[in-house]
């Protein structure tokens, strides 16, 4: 069992598919699926290993910091295997979805996507770490402009300036990092800057700078307000697969980043505070301005930045049951508005707008797509017997638990935010079933949007009633970032 | 240190560019001009006063005062991921001409919030 | 207004940078890692050229990485162009004068055979595969001077990148089984400043060759715009 093949085999079928192509044209978008599938069930399968003992996985054989290792903890699987789960059944709802365009390119760039992905949570070093997001920002530049008309052109042009401006401050902050520590390596560095400013509680001016900058830079990618004005368009104007996989996946990597850099890079503890207000701050605008919008994607990808806002919140608290309740606020986000948005996929291309308005009634004519709405949405609301309620009631009692004045008035403001997000919903779920219909023709389902929503349908409905297992898992994951000098120990030896 | 001037220099006005300009192609060669910037901000990272270069090109030379050769090796991917990201966006500034009729991103406002 | 906004942000940014910068002192000796890679990159890897061990043996997953994104650059950009609409074009472009003809065609294969020159020699000397393949774009992109309505075929250029990715993986795959780590160098290293030395950096590097020349070519293909005219024929 070695983790570098998460990484590899979905590179080296994107790279295949072309050869595929030459044998037959149909055969092209089995290959994701296929690619996704490995991925899950091995990530799966290293589970157990990886809680003993997370793997540590040398590049090359050069020791390190010389080399670049691989790091697979308990964060990195979870990451990873909801990558792949997430990946695998869009690519699956994307067989007959995709239609237009030229399907081999697209098919190629989704798991180019993936692979960044997967790399970008992975990797134990820095400058590898860039890379991959790279290969994440630039195969969604191109899949942001896959449809081609204009709406999607000058989303990718908005994406593309931020993000390369992103990327350039990520490369600012890894350059000046590398001029005073000299290293990239994730747990060097660690080591180095512990023991050079030891557990102080100020942060030296020389260390924060760069900090700044990579918090920027992976903002950017991470979409935290006030960094964040791309993703609306960006999201709205892919196809729905893709901003299925951008809203699910891709900006939780720019999280991911930034909380290994906080708690275990820098280690700065005393500026998390300042962080869970910026995460509530995107909470709140990302909710607000959800409520307003008329267009069911743009609701949808600003509903992705409050949840984004509010797993940025949790895990900003700082204690281990607090990290707990935001990944497991991450996985309910990825899964549920995956969900939504391949439900709402098929509703737009019925209806052939994305009005909410234009929905009126279509409870009936499409009752599978209807469903998985409802459920996506009652999960992302945090009703009971859904996933989203012991994520959202973790995240408030450690919240309280934490008893400060602060964060009891912190908390107040997420409920309320809550409370608007389930307006909205409830808004289109009214929309949809309560409302006169328009005359849209039924027509069959395909098979493989139906198996694709029951999937995530059961995954939701699961873990919300039996958390317990994946709980002990991100229980480890919050153990993992909070103990620095254990991150160290492993990697370094 | 002029390398240091120089560096940060070239992505200072990459940025004035970019936040003041509204032309795409402008704002393309701001993000070039950013880019140039951190390959010479890398590069003098790495340098050492009278190093050679990091090459064993004839026997004899003092590996003590070669330069760092990891900056180098950083520029290098550096320098590939603004070459994929200028070929992107130049393509993106043909399809929104072609769309638009204009380049000027001022006067493209169909998506606001 | 806008730009008194931009030159104060820049101003905060500039002091920050400034007091970041100075605890980097500029030209002495200063990282670890990069004096380890100095002193102890040819006996380690075989290559005389150390940044090129650098690249490819000590970070060559970063390398793997870079040849995905240029991958990308190119499959991003025939996407953004795929649904392009075809215009006719009324006027032909004007034919080559006699000097460049000349000129371009008797330059042509020594331009190619320097290129094959620099990513063949990677581990000896400055240069290697994307250098290589870089000078072997601007060949074919002098033959497309010459020829601008010579019809390319994008289906061998796009076999010959992923032939080239492939391979690149499939040699990494080697050193998984060979030497147990992924990349692992595990071919016989052979004596430093020799043609054939330094184990799988030589192989890796006129893949990447080929697979850089046949991007950028592609690119330039592209930006010229003949695919258009190809299909108004």
């Amino acid at each position: 069992m070695n983790p570098v093949y998460l990484i590899i085999i979905p590179l080296l079928s994107a790279f295949s598919i072309p050869l595929f192509g030459l044998i037959s044209k149909k055969l092209v978008k089995f290959i994701p699926p296929l690619a996704m599938l490995f991925n899950a069930v091995y990530a799966i399968l290293l589970i157990p290993q990886i809680l003993k003992k997370p793997i540590v996985v040398l590049m090359g054989g050069y020791s390190l910091p010389f080399g670049i290792n691989l790091f697979v903890g308990p964060l990195g699987i979870i990451f990873t295997g909801v990558i792949a789960i997430i990946g695998f059944i869009v690519s699956f709802y994307a067989i007959n979805y995709i239609k237009e365009g030229d399907k081999e390119k697209y098919h190629m760039l989704y798991l180019l996507l993936l692979t960044g992905a997967t790399g970008a949570v992975l990797t134990g070093d820095i400058f590898n770490l860039f890379v991959f997001c790279e290969i994440l920002c630039i195969s969604s530049f191109a899949l942001v402009a896959d449809l081609g008309d204009k709406r999607s052109i000058e989303s990718s042009v908005k994406y593309l300036i931020q993000g390369s401006v992103g990327s350039g401050f990520m490369l600012l902050g890894i350059g000046l990092l590398y001029g005073q520590f000299g290293t990239l390596n994730m747990a060097h560095l660690a080591q180095i800057i512990t023991e050079k400013y030891g557990a102080a509680q100020s942060i030296p001016i020389d260390l924060f700078i760069p900090f700044v900058f990579v918090i920027i830079g992976f903002g950017i990618e991470g979409s935290i307000f006030p960094l964040n004005a791309w993703l609306p368009d960006a999201h709205s104007s892919a196809p729905s697969t893709i901003s299925a996989v951008l809203s699910g996946l891709a900006i939780e990597i720019g999280l991911y980043a930034i909380i290994r850099f906080v708690f275990t890079i820098f280690g700065i503890t005393s500026i998390l505070p300042a962080l869970a207000i910026l995460g509530l701050i995107t909470l709140v605008i990302g909710e607000i301005t959800a409520f307003a919008q008329a267009n069911i994607k743009r609701m949808l990808a600003y509903s992705s930045i409050g949840q984004l806002g509010l797993i940025f919140f949790a895990i900003s608290i700082g204690t281990s049951e607090a990290i707990t309740g935001g990944l497991f606020q991450f996985l309910t986000h990825a899964f549920s508005k995956a969900l939504l948005f391949l439900s709402v996929g098929y509703m737009i291309y019925r209806t052939k707008s994305m009005e909410i308005s234009s929905f009126k009634g279509i409870g009936k004519k499409m009752p599978f797509a209807s469903l998985a709405f409802l459920i996506g949405s009652f999960s992302l609301v945090g009703l009971p017997l859904f996933m989203g309620f012991s994520s959202k009631f973790i995240i408030v009692k450690s919240a309280i638990l934490k008893n400060s004045t602060l964060f009891n008035i912190l908390i107040m403001v997420v409920l309320l935010c809550t409370i608007i997000e389930g307006a909205y919903f409830f808004k289109v779920i009214q929309t949809i079933y309560f409302k006169k219909s328009n005359n849209i023709e039924i027509k069959k389902a395909p098979a493989t949007a139906v198996i694709a929503f029951f999937i995530l349908i059961i995954i939701i409905i699961g873990l919300g009633i039996y958390p317990n297992e994946v709980f002990k898992i991100l229980q480890c994951g919050a153990t993992e970032l909070l103990d620095k000098s254990q991150y160290i120990r492993s990697v370094l030896g | 240190m002029v390398y240091y001037i120089g560096a940060f220099g070239l992505i200072i006005i990459g940025l004035y560019v970019l936040m003041v300009k509204r032309n795409l192609i402008k704002m393309i060669i701001g993000i070039s001009l950013i880019n140039t910037g951190l390959n010479l901000f890398l590069i003098s990272v790495g340098f050492i006063k009278l190093g050679t270069a990091p090459i064993f090109s004839k026997p004899g030379l003092n590996p003590k005062i070669m330069v760092d050769p990891l900056p180098q090796a950083m520029v290098l991917t550096a320098i590939v991921i603004s070459v994929a990201t200028l070929a992107m966006a130049l393509a993106l500034a043909i399809r929104l001409y072609e769309h638009h009729g204009t380049l000027d991103m001022g006067k493209i406002k169909d998506q606001k919030w | 207004m806008k730009k008194i906004i931009a030159i104060l942000f820049l101003l905060v940014l500039s002091y920050g940078i400034y007091l970041s910068i100075n605890s980097i002192p500029f030209g002495v000796s200063k990282t670890k890692v990069g004096n380890y890679y100095n002193l102890n990159g040819v006996k380690d890897t075989g290559a005389n050229n150390i940044v090129t061990a650098v690249v490819l043996n000590y970070r060559g997953f970063d390398t793997l990485g870079e040849v995905t994104v240029l991958f990308l650059a190119v499959l991003g950009f025939s996407t953004i162009l795929f649904t392009m609409k075809k215009k006719k074009s009324d006027n032909m472009p004007t034919p080559p004068s006699l000097i460049l003809s000349i000129g371009c065609k008797f330059l042509f294969p020594f331009v190619l055979l320097f290129g094959i020159y620099i990513f063949i020699h990677g581990h000896l000397s400055p240069g290697g595969g994307f250098q290589g393949g870089a000078v072997i774009a601007s060949a074919f992109l002098l033959f497309y001077l010459v020829k601008p309505s010579e019809k390319s075929s994008k289906k061998s250029f796009q076999l010959i990148e992923s032939l080239s990715g492939m391979a690149f993986i499939v040699i990494g795959i080697l050193g998984l089984v060979f030497g147990n780590y992924f990349l692992s160098n595990f071919l016989p290293k052979g004596i430093a400043g020799k043609l054939i030395s330094a184990g799988i950096i030589p192989l890796i590097y006129i893949f990447i060759g080929i697979k850089v020349g046949s991007e950028l070519t592609g690119i330039i293909d592209r930006l010229m715009g003949k695919n258009n005219e190809k299909q108004v024929k």
